[in-house]
């Protein structure tokens, strides 16, 4: 009887003692907690502060400076002028004309891109050593300084010197100017952005590729599949938002040319390669018009927005997939 | 065959920077060439040394100070748990996407009015623009594949929080720090617009003196050669490093790791 009580004592005891230890615990879990969120907030702040100082400030500034007539030569005309800018770009045919340039630009590019990026991923996807070694190899354009890539353009695209203008002649083809040809200057920077950029499309559809799920490819063999349409009717849907997410990012990126346009062609021969983006340039630090200049950006800048916007939706519904 | 048609026209730059003026422009090529180094000899004699040294100097710098104020930053948004995540991916993927002629005009113009135009503090500052939006996204993501547990007991056992960051946390990141800081050291130093737009000559970095020299001395094409094998070997030798992250980098905004 006594020993009873005694063993239902103990075990209530150890009961107390398990409940307290587990108290403190949690005691300590909160404070942690406490101490964490205040740490938190010392962490983000810093790093908040200067994202909001270098980039929402000042483009702010930029849609300000876009209202404003503001011409660097004459301080004086940092004033309002209301949607005169504006309304001078409606009726700017230099600026449709970049709009134009640019489309050309960007469609060739990345469906070139695209259309190469895609096959060879194709083609070196594997797990072998060798293909790794090739992969790494492609992707050396995309890396490379900007600069270095015009450069490199700029002489294979110069008679004479070239080792590319040799090679044509070799072969009996024309051997043209082709950075002072009008028809072809925009095709001789389509074709230098299109290898810089090609690799891009690879590595994220080769990366794509290596995330296949094996079993409906192996439900379609099964089924009597031809090699061809379990790649048309299996891989290219389930690759499809691998796609278009590198096609819009290499759609937004090719606004951005600037370095080979500026070194490969400053613009011309004429206005033949300008792009908006360089026809803001020549606005803003040639001829000192920032005002109209910020105009132009600023239109840039809704239209690359819309095209991100649409990006993160696809990129988002993909996540949503997995 | 590929590989070939792929890496020719670097291949081609390169052996020309190793031949004498001339001989550069034999076509057909002649092989095998006299190699020559006097491109560089002439390089390091000139003004491209201190270009070299601007190019170095901002964009270890950049790095630095967007790691020091970006990683802790990450790693806050990694453990809180806070709803932010969609506004921090917006912002990366906005500071990505736009185009640098629009931060361009704006600091531009402040510049002016400061006197930062052609310094080095002056690129530093606006290489921030998408270096710190960069960080913060990349080192999240290595901080979220990082277990939470070993900083609690670290607390438990009497740490701080601060230093359970830091002496718990932070050097199990260390592949992902250097890989964060390699993406931001390349960026910067590959950047061109900026640096034509914000120096003059006593600030002005390699792509853009490359540029300049062309213009001036447009016969010394094995100069600019040179300069150019000079200014893209460390890009290729670390973005060799980061292969495996190169995409993940390169997607920061829209594409999870």
């Amino acid at each position: 009887m006594t020993d009873r009580i005694a063993r239902v004592a103990a075990s209530e005891r150890i009961a107390a003692a398990t409940e307290e230890a587990a108290h403190t615990a949690r005691g300590a879990r909160t404070s942690w907690r406490r101490a964490r969120k205040m740490v938190f907030v010392a962490f983000v702040a810093p790093a908040v502060l200067v994202l909001v100082v270098v980039t929402i400030l000042p483009l702010l500034y930029l849609v300000v400076t876009s209202f404003t007539p503001l011409d660097l030569t004459n301080p004086a005309s940092l004033r309002w002028a209301g949607l005169t800018n504006y309304q001078q770009l409606a009726g700017d045919d230099r600026f449709w004309n970049s709009v134009w340039v640019q489309a050309q630009l960007s469609f060739w590019t990345v469906s070139l891109q695209l259309v190469i990026g895609f096959a060879i991923a194709l083609l070196l996807n594997g797990r072998m050593r060798f293909l790794e070694l090739v992969r790494s190899t492609f992707l050396v354009p995309m890396v490379l300084p900007p600069v270095v890539v015009a450069l490199i353009w700029k002489i294979l695209f110069t008679p004479d010197i070239s080792i590319l203008d040799w090679t044509l002649g070799l072969l009996h083809l024309p051997q043209p100017a082709w950075l002072a040809d009008p028809r072809l200057a925009l095709w001789a920077v389509i074709i230098a952005d299109v290898w810089e950029w090609f690799p891009f499309v690879m590595l994220m559809l080769l990366a794509a590729l290596q995330m296949l799920p094996e079993e409906p490819l192996e439900a379609a063999r099964l089924d009597g599949a031809s090699k061809w349409q379990a790649f048309r009717y299996v891989t290219l849907p389930l690759l499809k938002p691998a796609i278009v997410v590198a096609a819009l990012f290499r759609l937004i990126d090719s606004v951005k040319a600037f370095p080979l346009i500026f070194i490969m062609t400053g613009g011309g021969p004429g206005t033949a390669t300008e792009v908006t983006n360089y026809y803001a340039y020549l606005e803003g630090f040639s001829y000192t018009y920032v005002g109209y200049s910020s105009a132009i950006i600023v239109v840039m800048l809704l239209a690359t927005l819309l095209m991100s916007m649409a990006l993160l939706r696809v990129s988002n519904r993909e996540v949503d997939v997995e | 065959m590929l590989i070939f048609v792929v890496l020719c026209p670097v291949l081609f730059i390169v052996q020309m920077s190793l031949r004498t003026g001339l001989d550069a422009f034999q076509m057909p090529p002649t092989f095998p060439f006299s190699v020559t180094l006097q491109n560089y000899v002439d390089l390091i004699e000139g003004k491209f040394v201190r270009s070299l040294v601007n190019s170095t100097v901002t964009s270890t710098s950049t790095t630095g100070l967007a790691l020091l104020l970006g990683v802790p930053a990450a790693y806050a948004f990694s453990r809180a748990r806070i709803r932010a995540t969609g506004l921090v991916s917006l912002w990366t993927l906005a500071t990505r996407m736009a185009p640098p002629i629009a931060f361009g005009i704006p600091f531009f113009l402040l510049y002016k009015d400061l006197g930062l135009i052609d310094t080095r503090l002056g690129l530093i500052v606006i290489y921030l623009t998408f270096n710190l939006s960069l960080v913060i996204w990349m080192m999240r993501a290595f901080f979220d594949g990082l277990p939470r547990s070993l900083e609690e007991a670290a607390y438990i056992d009497g740490a701080g929080v601060v230093r359970a960051f830091l002496r718990i946390t932070l050097p199990l990141s260390a592949p992902g720090l250097a890989t964060t800081a390699i993406f931001t050291f390349l960026l910067s130093w590959n950047d061109f617009f900026y640096s034509l737009i914000l120096t003059r000559s006593a600030a002005v970095t390699a792509p853009v003196a490359i540029v300049n020299f062309m213009n001036y001395e447009s016969w010394e094409w094995g100069k600019v050669a040179a300069a150019a094998t000079v200014i893209m070997l460390p890009v290729v030798a670390l973005s060799i490093v980061v292969r495996k992250y190169l995409v993940r980098g390169l997607t920061a905004g829209a594409v999870k790791g």
